[in-house]
């Protein structure tokens, strides 16, 4: 069963995610995406495009359109601005939200993007208002599409055009559009599947069914594909069976696969195809076949008569009465089963079920219910999940869901941020006057001042080549050596035992002026550089000073704003959490109710079948009756 | 009863073309003619959703800038180009010798990065001044072998943000994967 439902819907999925992968795969210039594993890659250049990007590709949209808003507002994303948008349109576009994309793209094209995201934001702007009924306007947005359009999308727009063009009934045209894109590619089936119908629909019913035939008898690659054939070929064997060509009928439905979701239609038809031919006994084959499927199926219900039906036809009257009575007391159980499903719906259990057992993460367009709940009788409800409608309401309830959950989730933690902003405004209250006096104790003043005297110092020394001012400790501690040598010199130099003392000073002395001479520019260039880097961090500490300064004046303003801030989306939060609790009561109602609905209507035909095996019955008792008045019982 | 039966069948028919139709367009709208561009409920919920959206982008904003405000903000990013060569399995980032990161992939994370995301794996506070990052790599390599290798880069950090990305790349020459550090400016 799970199977069955996957098939129903998985076209509905592939479609949506083609479209939106579209959205970025298209959103950069051929130079800037590359193939990986036959898909197409981004070159990124802001790297918070690419965090917004990472959770896109992994369909987290709701992070990946948060993130992106945020890094919008940061303006962190200024190598993708346009990219950046278009990926926004397309978020805002799977979750719905038509006005907002449709705001995004018209900015797009008015603000004079380049012409290839121009075109695809009239392409997207076409499809929101093609959604919404607005089919003028749709072709309208279409006609300003000037190039050629990303690969991907290339062929949704000749497809949506086609289905513009046939939803004002101009086949022709339809046609016409559709026939390229045909040629095109021998895989665009949904294409010549479209081009079938207009075919037909234009009255070119042969050629229209000769493209559907095609279809029927391709070999399909995907289980997508192989379920639109087996629609081709059920299309075409009940179109022959109302064009009176049984024969070509029971052809086109015996392609039909007997596993998938086509299979109870194709074998109701070949039953028919089979009566038509004045064969009912082979009628039997085919409907015997489906009495023993799921009752919940309207084929199968059908079958139930048309068994009795042939058994007539047979003059099998017996086993006919037999039959309608069993087919009546299946309607019967049918019916009851039913109401026991619509109360289990009303009381919630349908929904509860859905979320339990179709889980996910975020909101998301790809999303969808590919199990079936766990209740009594969950077959009636194929159908009805299977409904896009459905899926889309379903959608928007589990939205609501992840939407209450996410406001909770920051209620509490904007709680947190609250207390941690209140903490830091108490440290800070405790922490003032500490720093206050160290940053009165700092004394950068006189650090300063100190600066000050030794740049003139180095200037000087420079101006006047006096190495004696970078002589180290123990040049300098030679020097006081020699300054005492020559004050003993000075004093005693008449004595006859300083003779030769003289001359070795002079030497020594010599010496020491020419290593100070010669280690001068070395000296003063490390002087240089040792003062460039000390005034760079007196330098910084007076930007810490003057930073701590403004953050004694302004840090407690900045409380005061943040404060107001949260406090601010703290209010709406509280707004916002019984808006979405009242439309979650709402949405669960609605969806309840088309699901409801979707039964009541099951049972509504069960009632039909029910009063026409009770007429046939009672025909057939007629029968009896004068079939005994003319001396004859009716047959076996 | 045959005329009857017949009645069915064109009904049969019908849902038959009708299932051919539904076929070609699931976002198809549900009447062509011009249906109410949104129900109530629908416009209501819609309205929500978008007023949902826009109130988390205003969190989002208002915690980086609280939490994480730009002066002492550091956020590390992870990217992959091509990453044939090697399979992740986790990173680690220690950051002046602290391991502030340490994450381990899914595989819809690894394709995500493939494709041209890039994670933003850490987003912290430091000092302005001069910092060290090391990352460890680990994963499987060529012929399957399992990997582990690292990369360091020091920087400076002044009173801008600073974003650091780890890149992993392909040397086809060495037929190797590289690990490489980039520091944005």
């Amino acid at each position: 069963m799970r199977t069955f439902l996957r098939e129903a819907l998985g076209r509905l999925a592939g479609g949506a995610a083609l479209a939106l992968a579209a959205v970025v795969a298209g959103g950069s210039a051929p130079a800037a995406a590359a193939e990986v594993d036959g898909q197409e890659r981004h070159v990124v250049r802001d790297p918070h495009f690419g965090d917004s990007l990472f959770y896109f590709y992994q369909q987290r949209y709701f992070t990946s359109l948060t993130n992106l808003m945020a890094s919008q507002q940061f303006g962190r994303v200024a190598h993708h601005v346009d990219e950046a948008e278009v990926l926004r349109g397309g978020l805002y576009l799977s979750y719905g939200l038509h006005r907002e994309a449709a705001e995004i793209f018209t900015r797009l094209i008015e603000q004079g993007a380049p012409p290839a995201v121009r075109d695809r934001a009239w392409y997207y702007l076409a499809k929101i208002r093609y959604q919404r009924g607005l089919l003028a306007q749709a072709e309208e947005a279409l006609g300003r599409i000037k190039g050629p359009l990303p690969p991907d999308l290339q062929e949704d727009r000749g497809l949506l055009q086609a289905n513009l063009l046939m939803a004002r009934g101009d086949y022709a045209a339809a046609a016409e559009v559709l026939q390229p894109l045909v040629a095109a590619g021998k895989d665009a089936l949904y294409a010549r599947y479209n081009l079938g119908v207009a075919w037909i629909k234009s009255g070119n019913v042969p050629r229209g069914s000769e493209m559907l035939d095609e279809i029927g008898v391709l070999p399909a690659t995907s289980e997508e594909f192989r379920s639109l054939g087996d629609k081709a070929n059920v299309a075409l064997g009940f179109a022959a069976l109302q064009n009176k060509d049984p024969e070509r009928a029971r052809v086109y439905l015996e392609r039909v696969r007997l596993s998938g979701m086509m299979a109870n239609k194709a074998l109701l038809g070949f039953g028919w195809a089979a009566d038509a031919l004045g064969r009912p006994k082979d009628a039997l084959v085919p409907w015997t076949e489906l009495t023993g499927r799921d009752a919940s199926d309207a084929a199968v219900l059908e079958a139930k008569l048309a068994v009795p039906y042939a058994l007539g036809e047979l003059e099998a009257y017996s086993q006919a009465l037999d039959e309608y009575r069993g087919a009546i007391q299946t309607f019967d159980h049918e019916s009851a089963s039913l109401d026991e499903s619509i109360a289990a719906i009303r009381a919630g259990k349908l929904l509860e079920d859905l979320l339990a057992s179709n889980p996910g993460e975020e909101m998301g367009w790809f999303w969808n219910i590919d199990r079936l709940p766990q209740m009594p009788h969950a077959g009636h409800l194929v159908e009805v999940l299977a409904l896009h409608q459905f899926q889309e309401e379903f959608k928007n309830y589990r939205d609501l869901q992840f939407l209450a959950k996410n406001l909770r989730d920051w209620a509490g933690n904007l709680g947190i941020i609250e207390d941690m902003l209140a903490n830091r405004r108490q440290a800070f209250a405790e922490r003032l006057p500490q720093v206050q006096v160290m940053a009165r104790n700092t004394g950068i003043g006189k650090l300063e001042k100190q600066r000050d005297e030794l740049a003139a110092e180095l200037a000087r020394a420079q101006e006047q080549s006096d190495g004696v001012v970078f002589a180290d400790a123990k040049e300098r501690a030679l020097r006081v050596r020699l300054e005492r040598v020559r004050a003993t010199l000075e004093r005693d130099g008449a004595d006859p035992q300083l003779t030769g003392a003289s001359e070795r000073y002079r030497r020594v002395a010599g010496a020491m002026s020419w290593q100070l001479a010669q280690q001068f520019p070395v000296r003063l260039w490390d002087a240089k550089k040792d003062f460039r880097q000390l005034a760079l961090e007196l330098e910084r500490a007076r930007a810490r000073d003057a930073d701590l300064a403004r953050a004694q004046r302004e840090e407690p303003a900045h409380f005061d704003q943040f404060a107001a801030r949260i406090a601010a989306l703290q209010l709406r939060i509280q707004a916002l959490i019984p808006r979405v609790t009242a439309l979650l009561e709402l949405q669960r109602e609605a969806v309840q109710e088309m699901a409801v609905a979707e039964l009541e209507a099951q049972k509504e035909r069960l009632t039909v079948y029910t009063i026409q095996a009770r007429f046939a019955v009672a025909q057939i008792y007629d029968r009896a009756g004068l079939a005994k008045e003319s001396g004859h019982a009716p047959g076996p | 009863m045959i005329n009857r039966r017949w009645r069915m069948f064109a009904a049969g028919v019908a849902v038959g073309w009708a299932a051919m139709t539904a076929a070609v367009a699931a976002d198809e709208p549900t009447s062509a003619a011009g249906k109410p561009e949104v129900s109530d409920l629908d416009g209501r919920i819609q309205d929500v959703k978008s007023e949902v959206i826009q109130l988390n982008r205003d969190l989002l904003v208002l915690e980086e800038e609280l939490l994480f405000p730009a002066n002492t903000q550091v956020a590390v990013f992870v990217s992959m180009d091509v990453g044939k060569l090697f399979v992740l399995d986790s990173v680690q980032v220690k950051l002046d010798d602290k391991e502030v990161a340490n994450y381990l992939y899914t595989p819809a994370e690894v394709q995500a990065l493939h494709r041209g995301g890039v994670q933003r794996l850490y987003l912290g506070n430091l000092r302005a001044g001069s910092h060290e990052l090391v990352a460890f790599f680990t994963g499987k390599g060529p012929y399957d072998r399992d990997y582990r290798r690292g990369a360091t880069v020091k920087f400076d950090k002044a009173t801008d943000p600073k974003y650091i990305e780890l890149q992993i790349t392909d040397s086809t020459g060495k037929i190797q994967p590289e690990f490489a550090v980039k520091v944005w400016q």
